[in-house]
Order: C-alpha cells, then structure tokens, then sequence
C-alpha cells in the first residue's frame, strides 16, 4: 500500500503539472494532431470513471462513506481533460496486472475517486 | 548506445567472439531461464536480400538504422547517418535519434508492440526488425542494435544481422532475454502511406503525429490517407489530413479535410481553429472570423485550448483590420 500511496502521490503531483499547455503548434496558431490524441484519450478515460462510479461495490463503499454517487458523478463531469486523462494513467498503471478493484483494492479506488474529485484532501498537501 | 564498456565492445568485434558472451549468459542465467512466449508466433522465412553493413567498432546503431532503410528503399549512407546519430562521447546511439532519423530519411519510425509475435509478424511481412538487445545484465548494461531478418519458432532461433556478423543466429529464449533487457525496443520503418503488420491505432496515430512534429507534413499526409482507408472517417486521421494539407499550404484541400471532419462532428474545437487558419490563409478573413468564434464558443472557457483559438480570433482580427484600412473598407474579399 505505501508504494500505491507513493505512486498516487506521484500522479497527483503530475496531474497539477499536466494542465500547464497545450502542445505548441506546428504552423502559426494551428493546433496539432497530437493535442487532439490528447483531448480523445481524455473522453475515453471519463467514460471510464464514470463506469467505475457505476460498479456495485464503488458505489456501495462510496454510500459507506457517506457519500452521494451523484455528486460524485458530477464533479467528474465537471473536471478537465487533463485531470482525467491523469487519472486513467493511473488506472492503466493499476490495471496492468487485471482488474482494477483486485489490484489497487477498493477501498483505495473510492480514495482516489473522492481525492480526484475534491470531496477529500488527504494526500493533496505535500 | 552499442557499449559503454571499451574492453567488452572490443572483444565483441572481433570475428568469432560472440561465443563468449553467449557463454557467460549460459551460466549466468541457467537458473532463470523461462521459455520465451511464444503464443502467436508465426514462422518469418529470412529476409536474406537484406543490406549487410559490418559495424566499425561502436557503430551498430548507424549500420543496423542504415540496414532497415535501405531495405525499405530509403536513399541514405553510413556517413550521414553516423552524423545523425552516433554520440562519440557515449560511444553508441540513442534510440530517439534513431527514429529522428528515420524521419530525415524519409521513413515512419514505428515502434512494434513489444512481443515476439509483433516483431515475427513484421519480418514475415518482409520487413527486416531494427531490436535493441542488452548484452549484458542489468547493473553492467551492454547496449547493442541488431535487425532480425528471421524468426523460427519451431526450431527456436532468430537470424539477426549483428555487428560484424552477417547471419547471427541466436536461440529464442536467449534472444527474447537480451531484447526484454532493453524493454522490448524495437521499430520498422514504414514507406509513405505504408501500414505496418502489426497495425494498432493509437501506435500509428503515434508515429504519424511524430513525423508531423518533425516537420515533414510530405510523409505524414498519406500516412493519415492510409489510415482513413483503415477505419474511415476516423476523427484523429482526418484531422492530420487537414494539418498535414494546411502545413504544405495547400489551403483550400485542408479547408475541405476540416469541413468533412466538422460535418460528423460539429463542436470539435480543434478542428474549427485550424479550419479558421486555412480560411485566413486563403483571405477569407469575415468566414475565417466567424469559424474561429465558433470555435471559441465551443471550447472549455478558460482551457488551454480556448487560450489557443483566442489568439487565432486575434490573428484574424488584426488581419481584417489591416485590410480594412488599406482599402478603406471592411470587405472579406478572396486573394
């Protein structure tokens, strides 16, 4: 668990740092094929926290907690693509060995969703 | 890089000392020997009419980078790419200049899933492998270019084009431990328009967006046209179409890739700007203003992307302003 927390941490910290540009462009002014690789990987990757966010036992931990998986659902709507598309590396870095949930656990997956989407501010003030 | 070690590059070179190696490999990693995976792998028949050039001393990554392209038809020299690519100081090659070079060529640097069935998938296709091998072990790295010309999964053996030897064969399982040292690395180099064997998406996306930053828009363009055949309409290819077009100024072509793709998908941002610029750029400054708003209007207020279509608006605006006042009138006429 220290080394997931270490490894969060990490990606949290390069999650402040993603949103500093966008890719210079190539010809004066045009906007270049790889920041709009950029902007479909970030749809993808919502779809999939909003996915998780679906997933029983996500839910169940997250009512646990206390807390609404609407509102939940909301701020994930509400985050920008760079914030998102961190955070699917990160479920890519988690998944790589299977499932989600078997890997990294659920109980860290709700802390991630709830750090991610600012209902908490655990591991945020480093 | 091949080496950073002097005395095992030396003894290396020598015709005949790669035994060696292979011994101390033998012993060293007896006790962790796995079988490679070999799901998936098909036989690949050597590709024997491929180039042959003995490296001198560190030089494997000029002469294994010379091997593939000249075998894809590139026109290059072992001179030139020397220049291009080999560090005196490091006494080898870094991967990146190898794919920098492979653009200059005028080839797609793209790098292969790293499996042994992408890279047998390749040589099958005819296309020789270039594969990055550690030689060494982890702590005391030695690093080495090769191209695979040949996979046989039956008999357990590889065909390399090595250093000075112009038919290495290496068994499997040793090869697939050398090439895992390096990460797997390995890359083919594609012609125009050419789509490799083992062709995923977002790898090729990766490569024709490379070539693109590179500024060669020339190769990068039936690139895209080759991957739209391959799954039509597709939003990314369709895009570099059009910057691909706009960046050999070839305007009213990429006006006409931007319009296709925003008919399928109208509130693409990105598209809107650049279709903006070529508007600009043929004169239509009222249409390219309108576009560019659009565009604005439809990217996330305060996005780094909303930042970028400002000052496209703001471009077109002092266009049309300097227009206005050498003519007198505020009028959007065409070039």
């Amino acid at each position: 668990m220290t080394v997931a927390l270490r490894r969060f941490v990490f990606h949290l910290v390069s999650l402040s740092l993603l949103g500093l540009g966008f890719a210079q462009a190539s010809f004066g002014g045009t906007i270049d094929t790889r920041s709009l690789m950029a902007l479909e990987a970030g749809d993808a990757a919502r779809e999939r926290v909003l996915e998780l966010l679906d997933r029983e036992d996500v839910a169940s931990r997250l009512a646990e907690l206390g807390v609404e998986p609407t509102l939940v659902q909301a701020r994930v709507a509400a985050m920008s693509d760079a914030e998102i598309a961190a955070f699917g590396e990160r479920l890519d870095a988690g998944m790589a060995g299977g499932d989600a949930i078997a890997v990294i656990g659920v109980v860290f997956l709700v802390l991630l969703i709830l750090e991610l989407v600012g209902v908490t501010n655990v591991f945020t003030k480093i | 890089m091949c080496s950073r070690r002097s005395d095992a590059r030396v003894s290396a070179t020598r015709p005949g000392a790669g035994l060696l190696p292979a011994l101390f490999f033998a012993a060293l990693l007896a006790g962790c020997a796995a079988q490679p995976d070999l799901a998936g792998v098909r036989p690949a028949p050597e590709l024997s009419a491929t180039p042959f050039h003995p490296q001198e001393r560190y030089q494997c990554g000029p002469a294994a980078l010379l091997t593939v392209l000249e075998h894809s038809g590139a026109e290059a020299s072992l001179d030139a790419l020397v220049e291009q690519v080999y560090l005196p100081g490091a006494r080898g090659s870094l991967q990146v200049e190898l794919l920098a070079a492979t653009r200059r060529a005028g080839r797609v640097p793209y790098v292969l899933p790293g499996t042994l069935a992408a890279l047998a998938a390749e040589v099958a296709a005819g296309r020789p492998v270039l594969v990055m091998q550690n030689l060494g072990v982890r702590l005391i790295p030695r690093w080495h270019y090769a191209v695979v010309i040949a996979v046989d999964p039956a008999g357990g053996r590889v065909v390399l084009r090595s250093g000075t030897e112009r038919r290495r064969v290496t068994p499997l399982g040793l090869f697939a431990r050398t090439w895992a040292r390096s990460g797997n690395w390995a890359f083919v180099a594609l012609g125009p328009g050419e789509l490799p064997a083992t062709l995923e998406r977002e790898r090729y996306y990766d490569a024709l967006a490379g070539v693109e930053e590179s500024g060669r828009p020339a190769l990068a363009l039936p690139g895209w046209q080759a991957a739209l055949t391959q799954w039509p309409g597709d939003a990314v290819a369709q895009f570099g179409l059009g910057n691909a077009r706009l960046a050999l100024g070839d305007w009213r072509a990429a006006e006409h890739a931007y319009r296709e793709l925003l008919a399928a998908r109208p509130a693409l941002a990105p598209a809107r700007n650049n279709l903006a610029l070529a508007l600009l750029e043929q004169g239509r400054l009222a249409v390219a203003e309108a576009e560019a708003q659009q565009a604005l209007a439809d990217a996330d207020p305060g996005s780094a992307l909303a930042a970028e279509i400002s000052d496209t608006l703001a471009r077109i605006r002092a266009a049309r302003e300097a227009q206005s006042s050498r003519s007198g009138s505020p009028s959007s006429t065409s070039r």
